[in-house]
């Protein structure tokens, strides 16, 4: 790549110093001349995409957390009722910042690029990712979106939506199991020290969680149905836990950032 | 990553070998290339051909009112031959969206971080269209289905085929992305590129709201969530694939100068 024509002496200087002042000033002095600006524009992608993300399903269409798997129809019509604009206008949002994921599974898929793995990870990684996007995020948006748009609906067919969607949800699982997976492993093995070895564990532990949500499909009700305090809840914490600290860990994987090939330095050289 | 070809007669070490080397890693693009105005042709006929585009099927429609358009004997052939058709090309923009990527690739950026980007969202709109597509194939499988089912088969396929807009309004600004940070004498696209992705990012972005309204503008047969948004896609098509092109060729003109320098010196 274009590494090639600038040496990483130079990347790590740019030309002079940000602006001090407002700070949209500093922010297009950044997006101009700050070498490390791929990454970083990259990072706060990641950063804008949850912080609309999770709003959007917990607060706007409020379909997080999940509704019982097993109420009767009626009570499931009257669920679709009550969000029958927060869903179209939460999901409306989510579809249009969605191409977003595509930006934070790159920069994962970089961070795998810089360790001395294989760049069949990184590219595992980002292909998969970008599948799960259909199954474990879009299909089921458009199964509520379906099923708040006429109330008036035969209510068997509005339970059928019901089920598809938090199935869909919750029951995509290899794609983010074998993704996370495949992070883990380039992280153990990875000898440019681009993450701390502990991180690579804590993948696992999101692996996991994709192991144990599997009985979502069979029970009903109780601590595995979908809504469960094991399905649902303890994923959730896992997942928040692990969403928190890889961005931070990204974070202090663009500030080490040095352009070359080897390992990572210890100490940032510059804060930005 | 193979290094763009640029880059390889810079490295030096096998100057002698470059051009033959970089001759054949671009070998076949135009094949690819001009597969677009097929695509465009295939597109537009079996857009015109499904009868449920020109004009676009009411939200409004009563279950019986679309299972009768589904019963019609007039429109089953209609509707299953346009999306047989669509079924075998809809995913024929692959193959120009990834000659995009490695355009980007040719851009002058630190990091893989666009190309990569890019990879990631050209599957996601026609995979979408695949699922729109078997929902419309389906309701015609058995038009003697009951309307209820048939009705949610349609909605289904309607609402997919409109809300199909995330990774296309994703690849057109991360292209924008891609060549605001292309700094270099020569930019791969001219900066009006840039614009223009974003314009037609922004042009996409109302028929994400699609499921708000069964009418108005946002409805699935309005003006924002039809018309804007596949007026948009068309131009889209027509634009990029000059300006792909227009990059492709040049490129191809350089590699064969660097070629001819190199023999000569």
């Amino acid at each position: 790549m274009s590494t090639v024509l600038t040496p990483p002496e130079s990347a790590a200087t740019p030309p002079a110093g940000p602006p001090s002042g407002r700070w949209h000033r500093r922010v297009a002095w950044h997006l101009r001349h700050n070498p490390k600006r791929e990454l970083w524009l990259a990072w706060w992608t990641l950063v804008v995409f949850y912080n609309l993300f999770f709003p959007m399903f917990f607060v706007v269409a409020q379909v997080q957390p999940p509704p019982q798997p097993s109420w009767d129809l009626a009570t499931q019509v009257h669920w679709f009722h009550e969000r029958h604009l927060g869903i179209p206008i939460g999901f409306g949002i989510i579809f249009a910042i969605a191409g977003m994921t595509a930006v934070n599974n790159a920069l994962i898929a970089y961070s795998m690029r810089r360790m001395s793995t294989s760049r069949a990870f990184g590219y595992a990684y980002l292909l998969i990712y970008s599948l799960s996007a259909i199954p474990g995020l879009l299909l089921l948006c458009i199964a509520l979106i379906v099923g708040t748009l006429r109330p008036e609906r035969d209510p068997k067919v509005i339970g059928w939506l019901y089920d598809f969607a938090f199935l869909s949800f919750d029951g995509t699982m290899g794609v983010f199991l074998i993704g996370s997976l495949i992070w883990m492993v380039a992280i153990l093995i990875d000898k440019n020290r681009v993450f701390p070895k502990w991180f690579g564990y804590l993948n696992l532990c999101n692996a996991l969680t994709e192991v144990v949500v599997a009985p979502c499909w069979i029970f009903q009700r109780g601590v595995l149905a979908w809504n469960g305090q094991i399905a649902w809840w303890l994923d959730m914490v896992v997942f928040g836990v692990y969403q928190v600290t890889f961005v931070v860990m990204l974070f202090q994987m663009i500030r080490r950032e040095d352009f070359g090939t080897g390992p990572l330095p210890d100490l940032p050289r510059k804060n930005t | 990553m193979a290094d763009p070809p640029g880059l390889q007669v810079e490295n030096g070490a096998e100057d002698s070998r470059v051009p033959r080397k970089a001759l054949r890693r671009s070998e076949g693009e135009l094949i690819l290339l001009w597969t677009l105005p097929a695509t465009a042709i295939v597109w537009v006929s079996a857009f015109f051909l499904f009868p449920g585009f020109m004009p676009p099927m009411s939200p409004t429609m009563s279950a019986d009112q679309v299972a009768a358009f589904y019963r019609d004997p007039a429109h089953l052939p209609q509707i299953r031959y346009s999306m047989i058709v669509f079924n075998w090309f809809g995913a024929s923009l692959i193959p120009i969206l990834t000659l995009i990527v490695m355009q980007i690739r040719r851009m002058a950026h630190r990091t893989p971080i666009f190309s990569y980007a890019m990879l990631g969202c050209v599957a996601g709109a026609p995979t979408l269209f695949l699922v729109a597509n078997v929902c419309w194939l389906l309701a015609a499988f058995r038009p003697e289905r009951s309307p209820e089912l048939t009705q949610l088969l349609n909605d289904f396929a309607w609402i997919t085929f409109t809300i199909l807009v995330p990774f296309l309004i994703g690849q057109s600004v991360i292209l924008a992305l891609a060549i605001y940070f292309d700094d270099q004498p020569r930019p791969i696209f001219n900066r009006w590129v840039a614009h223009f992705n974003l314009l037609v990012a922004a042009s996409l972005v109302p028929a994400a709201f699609v499921g708000i309204s069964l009418s108005g503008p946002l409805a699935w047969d309005g003006v924002l969530s039809f018309w804007l948004k596949n007026v948009a896609i068309g131009v889209w098509v027509v634009v990029m694939g000059v300006v792909l092109g227009q990059a492709v060729y040049r490129e191809r003109a350089e590699i064969q100068r660097r070629g001819e320098e190199l023999d000569s010196a």
